[in-house]
């Protein structure tokens, strides 16, 4: 329990505005390591807002972001990346002209040392950094149950399986915390049962899981804990069980179903 | 620039999954650029000086061609001005040759670091522009070579030139040389940019073009991105220009003119912006043979190269959906 | 005394002359702006398509074709431009909505092609065309003003006058603008996207015929003259934005006023490399065009 809440994704007060429109309302979040931490709420609620404050894309006016006690305001996606914090993206950013090998080795390629002699000449130091990633990769993708598709290209692959393979992207750098945007949009019902699976094997004591997600089912059946937005604030915090019954989240979610 | 005024699809012109897949593992370019090298090899034997000098030519301009494709492929942005590029280059050959009598051995290394680093200079102030904003940048690029070149006559020779006349490799016939120069020019560079395609930089440099938030979320940025590939298409730009200036012998400012950096961007289209040996040639053989051939008249020229522009990225156009209903009307059959 | 006579005698003279140049690079740079805002094209055989419809009138005028008047063969090389832009766009229309740099590689290949016809049906001589109006000049405040001058500035005044009026009030007006600001949204308004990059292309033909027959007379006609004079409307559209009509205006008079200046300052050798050095720092300085960041840019 005290591992959980030092190694924490924090966010304090954080509030965002465009062009004097409040787009977060001054949030406290917190996603804890090894619980799967759900992020719901109506279109427009601030989701995705809030997700791009917490990896870089945008920074908040106000508030702090930390992880592990450590602030992480300011600090571009490029940075916040090396110190293991990584997502996934709503539309499938695989690069089409890498195999589905390489694009999982681009998960960790910063930690690569190869230099430039390395990129245009056969070093030994070259070859084997690749083959040492190579490897890697294959043991993410055979993780996620895709031992077979590392010679094949993200094109070939259904939308489902193009899915699991950014996460394993995402995974084979052994990422501190994982934040994955919308992972079940384009997904069919099997694919979506699939990637559940993944989600709660991956979901291990150290690892902060964060998932903004339309999906109800999904998110009912992986989050630990709910945080439910709508107009950039926080309606209910809690356990599936509990957002479930709550009146608040209902009503938004329900409309107006009860007047009529 | 707000948002990126371009999509990629120009990058993505001809989808060859073979040409991909035969590089990251199996054996088969290696074994059709062997091929084709070991037929070059031969070529001076079977071929008069002059075609000899002419082949010579091809695989200085295909290095150009690669430079300009590399662009393309890895950076996603189209390039107008690599003459200025290949003027750097040809210029070190020519002016460490004339003036000091030094070979190749010293300038080809000078020529790289000059591209480089001018590419590296030329990509910082231009590193947020994209699509046509850099092609735009890139053609007053272009533009400002010729007068450089004119105005440094005292280093450049002006419009006069520089003859190139000292041997690489001394004692040796002078245009045995100007060709196997050239042709172990090409054949290093197809090399090592088949490597770059391996190398955790090329494929970061991938992901950059296709998807810039994701490459930036696992560690590439973009301005790396940028600033990189100019880079290495600058350096490469320049060992066309040096190669040019040794197997051509002359080096002088008609050779670094606007048209000639658009030339090398037909070469680039007319080879479907292809990077492996056999492609690369068809473009440098585009750039050096239609204006020898159409020589005694010389006002088809641009005519031919506009044509061909337009017919090959037509064909890259309307090829696909082609192929799409060939294979559906078979299926029907 | 000295510093006075100098502003008088130069740089008075200069930034005058740097105006009226300026006013025709503006009418370039204006046709290349509308076909961007449009179909985000960047439309490279603008000069040499220009360049051929100002040899059009040559020949047609001079006898090497036919011998018309002046204003029948203006009339004939506009019609001309029309058509070449027509079949442009018709050519290039499934590859804008493919790709804009694809596209914009393709115009390419026609500036190419229009300057291989060029080439070929009038040689690589050098003519004299001038423009067949009053020759008298007067000066102002020691500043002398021609006949060239008032012709440029009335023409140029009228052009760009006519153009914002049809793009403010008229029914292809207003569907350019709304299909430049979002042309998802426009097209299903029901606009015709096709309809509207058609009326961007022609328009734009025809303000580059304008802007080569002025620039014609201080110069003369050559293959390249006009391609020559383009890149300075390119330079303008750069500095203006690339998407801005009244940026492009603003910028081809900075960018005729500022080659004046440097030319005679500095050294006349390097304009071009002077020409790149003010894209790179006006793209690094105004990334969305110098009016954009002066007025603050709406998201």
């Amino acid at each position: 329990m005290m591992d959980q809440q030092t190694h924490a994704l924090r966010g304090e007060g954080i509030a965002l505005s465009f062009g004097g429109i409040k787009v977060l309302k001054g949030l406290d979040v917190e996603f804890r390591a090894g619980e799967i931490t759900g992020l719901i709420g109506p279109n427009g609620a601030g989701k995705t807002s809030l997700f791009n404050c917490l990896t870089g894309a945008y920074s908040p006016q106000e508030g702090t972001i930390s992880y592990a006690g450590e602030p992480l305001n300011g600090l571009p996606p490029a940075a916040r990346a090396a110190k293991g914090i990584v997502r996934s993206f709503q539309h499938v950013a695989l690069c089409p002209d890498l195999t589905v090998r390489e694009n999982v080795m681009m998960g960790i390629a910063r930690n690569g040392t190869a230099g430039w002699f390395s990129a245009f000449l056969p070093l030994t130091k070259g070859i084997r950094e690749r083959e040492e990633m190579a490897r890697a990769a294959d043991a993410a993708l055979a993780d996620l149950g895709l031992p077979d598709v590392g010679d094949k290209f993200p094109g070939e692959l259904p939308p489902g399986m193009q899915r699991l393979v950014e996460i394993a992207r995402a995974v084979v750098g052994k990422p501190s915390v994982l934040m994955l945007d919308e992972p079940a949009a384009g997904l069919n019902n099997s694919e979506t049962r699939d990637l559940t699976a993944v989600l709660r094997k991956l979901a291990s004591t150290d690892l902060v899981m964060v998932v903004v997600e339309h999906d109800m089912d999904l998110v009912m059946s992986i989050c630990d804990r709910i945080y439910v937005l709508n107009f950039g604030e926080f309606v209910a915090v809690g356990s599936p069980g509990e957002v479930r019954t709550n009146d608040d989240v209902v009503r938004i979610y329900l409309g107006s179903d009860d007047d009529e | 620039m707000s948002e990126a005024p371009v999509s990629d699809q120009a990058t993505h012109m001809s989808p060859d999954r073979s040409a991909m897949a035969r590089l990251s593992g199996s054996i088969t370019p290696g074994v059709t650029a062997g091929i084709l090298v070991a037929v070059l090899m031969f070529m001076p034997y079977l071929l008069g000086g002059s075609w000899t000098f002419t082949l010579g030519l091809c695989f200085a301009n295909s290095i150009g061609v690669l430079a300009v494709s590399l662009l393309v492929r890895y950076g996603g942005e189209v390039s107008i001005g690599h003459t200025f590029f290949t003027a750097l280059g040809a210029y070190s050959v020519g002016v460490l040759d004339t003036r000091y009598g030094i070979s190749l051995w010293a300038s080809v290394p000078l020529a790289l670091c000059l591209g480089v680093t001018l590419g590296l200079l030329f990509a910082w102030p231009s590193r947020n522009l994209h699509g046509i904003y850099l092609a735009v940048t890139t053609l007053a690029l272009a533009l400002a070579v010729p007068e450089m070149i004119n105005n440094f006559d005292a280093l450049t020779g002006g419009y006069e030139g520089l003859y190139v006349a000292t041997p690489f490799i001394p004692g040796a016939s002078m245009g045995l040389q100007r060709y196997y120069v050239a042709l172990a020019m090409l054949v290093i560079v197809c090399f090592a940019v088949a490597r770059l395609r391996l190398s955790r930089q090329g494929m970061a440099l991938l992901l950059a073009k296709t998807h810039p938030a994701a490459a930036d979320a696992f560690g590439t940025r973009r301005v790396w991105a940028r600033i990189s590939i100019m880079g290495i298409s600058g350096g490469i730009g320049a060992l066309c220009g040096a190669t040019l200036a040794f197997s051509g012998s002359t080096v002088s400012p008609g050779g670094f003119t606007f048209w000639q950096a658009i030339f090398l961007l037909v070469g680039s289209v007319v080879s479907f912006y292809g990077l492996s040996l056999p492609r690369v040639l068809i473009g440098g053989a585009f750039v050096t043979l239609v204006p020898q051939l159409l020589s005694s008249s010389g006002a088809w020229i641009p005519v031919f190269y506009g044509l061909a522009l337009l017919g090959m990225i037509l064909l890259g156009h309307y090829m696909p959906r082609i192929r799409k209903a060939m294979a559906r009307k078979s299926e029907t059959a | 005394m000295t510093f006075w006579d100098s502003l008088i005698y130069d740089l008075f003279p200069l930034m005058w002359s740097g105006m009226i140049t300026g006013c025709l690079y503006a009418l370039g740079a204006l046709g290349l702006v509308m076909i961007f805002k449009c179909s985000k094209v960047v439309n490279f055989s603008h000069g040499n398509v220009a360049g051929l419809t100002a040899f059009l009138v040559y020949g047609l005028s001079s006898g090497v074709l036919m011998s018309l008047s002046w204003g029948a063969a203006v009339l004939v090389a506009m019609l001309a431009a029309v058509a070449i832009a027509f079949l442009i766009y018709s050519i290039i229309s499934p590859l804008v909505f493919e790709s804009d740099l694809t596209s914009t590689i393709a115009t390419l290949g026609f500036g190419l092609i229009a300057q291989g016809v060029t080439l070929l049906m009038f040689g690589a001589d050098i003519v004299a065309l001038d423009l067949p109006i009053p020759r008298f000049a007067f000066s102002v405040l020691g500043l002398l003003v021609t006949g060239y001058d008032l012709t440029v500035l009335a023409v140029a005044i009228v052009t760009i006058g006519a153009l914002f009026i049809v793009i403010d009030y008229t029914k292809l007006g207003i569907a350019f603008r709304a299909i430049s600001e979002n042309p998802f949204a426009a097209e299903v308004c029901g606009l015709n996207l096709k309809s509207v990059h058609y009326f961007a292309w022609i328009t734009a033909a025809i303000l580059g015929v304008i802007g080569a027959l002025l620039i014609v007379p201080t110069t003369f006609l050559s293959v390249t003259t006009v391609a020559t004079f383009m890149l300075q409307a390119f330079a303008a559209a750069v500095i203006g934005g690339f998407a801005s009509l009244p940026g492009a205006l603003v910028g081809g008079v900075l960018i005729g006023v500022l080659m004046n200046l440097f030319t005679f300052y500095v050294s006349p050798e390097y304009s071009s490399t002077f020409l790149l050095g003010v894209i790179l720092l006006a793209l690094n300085i105004f990334p969305n065009g110098i009016l954009q960041n002066v007025g603050g840019s709406r998201v």
